[in-house]
């Protein structure tokens, strides 16, 4: 189910980055998506901006990233019923993750 | 009369050819998971001659492990039974809830091995990465022998170079003898010689050996040594060989 929904999500996601030095990773609950971006050698993201895109990519907010490289996005702060991308983008880095419907649910049950 | 004896006698030789070499195998389905790959692995795990895809009984593991950000967790009951390679086996499928390296460890029921007249034991591992977060490639798990990475064990070319340092107890073995071998599953590979079926490399002074496969695909590393006790078999103490082993996926070049 998971893999059907991330075929879907490719068609919209941003192209992959090209920069692979960059790590981003954002987890859910039924609360929020907690984003994590690091840098290949473990170094945390502390400047960048974080974009949260539904699964259609519409702009849906943005967020700003704390000095640890992590962030949070209040689930109602965001149509989360297609799934949410995440873009994490320094300047001269950047990457994505991608939240699928699929990870909501089953996180939300846990 | 004659002939039919000399026939014989070479059907004998070729019957007494060297056996071929044992390892144990935990095979992913992909080495690097990427979030578009889904959020599992499925892994294989058997007892096998991989290049002749030849499997043998693996009975229920002593011990299989993941070990994920200095955390390790015991996956024992989670094993799924299965026929590999036309004998027992097992399956499992893992949910990668988290970025980094995964590495997958089973240490096996001693195999009693009437041709050596020894047992053999091959604590067997492989590195999983997932999300594109490779930290944690050189994890040393503290196994009793045990292949420690120094290049890292996914994301290779074919033709690079693989390295590792063996180690028994902790402590690196010098000049120790490294079996090489390819999981020739379904790549039709074949031998102008049994000989090169398993390939072998000695390690340095320092235990360090490299190896450079010739091919895209899986390919094991066993580090044979003896151990330091013996096991019944029959009344009598029968030695056993330690094997470190570790399987390592090479990508198949995509330059012209």
């Amino acid at each position: 189910m998971i893999r059907t929904a991330l075929v879907c999500f490719m068609a919209v996601a941003p192209f992959g980055a090209s920069a692979h030095q960059m790590v981003v990773f954002a987890s859910v609950d039924c609360e929020a998506v907690t984003v994590e971006a690091k840098f290949s050698n473990g170094n945390a993201v502390q400047q960048a901006d974080i974009r949260v895109l539904d699964g259609e990519n519409t702009l849906q907010t943005t967020v700003p990233i704390k000095t640890d490289g992590t962030a949070t996005v209040p689930l109602d702060s965001v149509d989360h019923s297609t799934g949410l991308v995440i873009e994490v983008d320094t300047g001269s880095h950047d990457n994505y993750w991608i939240v699928t419907p699929e990870d909501i649910a089953k996180n939300c049950q846990s | 009369m004659k002939k039919y004896f000399v026939t014989t006698a070479i059907a004998g030789l070729t019957l007494a050819a060297p056996a071929f070499a044992h390892y144990g195998m935990i095979i992913p389905d992909d080495p690097m998971i990427s979030q578009e790959d889904g959020r599992s692995v499925d892994l294989t795990m058997s007892f096998s001659h991989p290049f002749e895809m030849d499997g043998m009984m693996l009975d229920t593991p002593v011990a299989f492990s993941v070990t994920h950000e200095d955390t390790t967790t015991d996956l024992l009951n989670e094993l799924q039974s299965a026929t590999i390679m036309d004998d027992q086996g097992y399956t499992l499928e893992y949910a990668l809830d988290r970025p980094g390296t995964y590495i997958f460890a089973m240490e096996p029921q001693p195999y009693w091995e009437p041709a050596e007249d020894a047992f053999i034991i091959h604590y067997t591992k492989t590195y999983v990465t997932a999300y594109g977060d490779d930290e944690g490639w050189d994890t040393e798990l503290g196994l009793k022998t045990e292949i420690v990475p120094l290049t890292k064990p996914f994301g290779l070319w074919e033709n690079n170079v693989f390295q590792g340092i063996i180690k028994m107890d902790g402590e690196p073995v010098p000049y120790a003898e490294v079996e090489v071998e390819f999981f020739n599953d379904g790549a039709g590979a074949t031998v102008p010689d049994e000989l090169m079926i398993t390939q072998t490399v000695k390690a340095d002074a320092d235990g360090v050996f490299t190896y450079a496969p010739p091919s895209d695909g899986w390919w094991g590393f066993a580090a044979l040594n003896t151990a330091d006790y013996t096991l019944p078999q029959d009344g009598d103490d029968k030695a056993v060989e330690l094997g470190a082993v570790i399987w390592v996926h090479f990508e198949e070049w995509t330059g012209q």
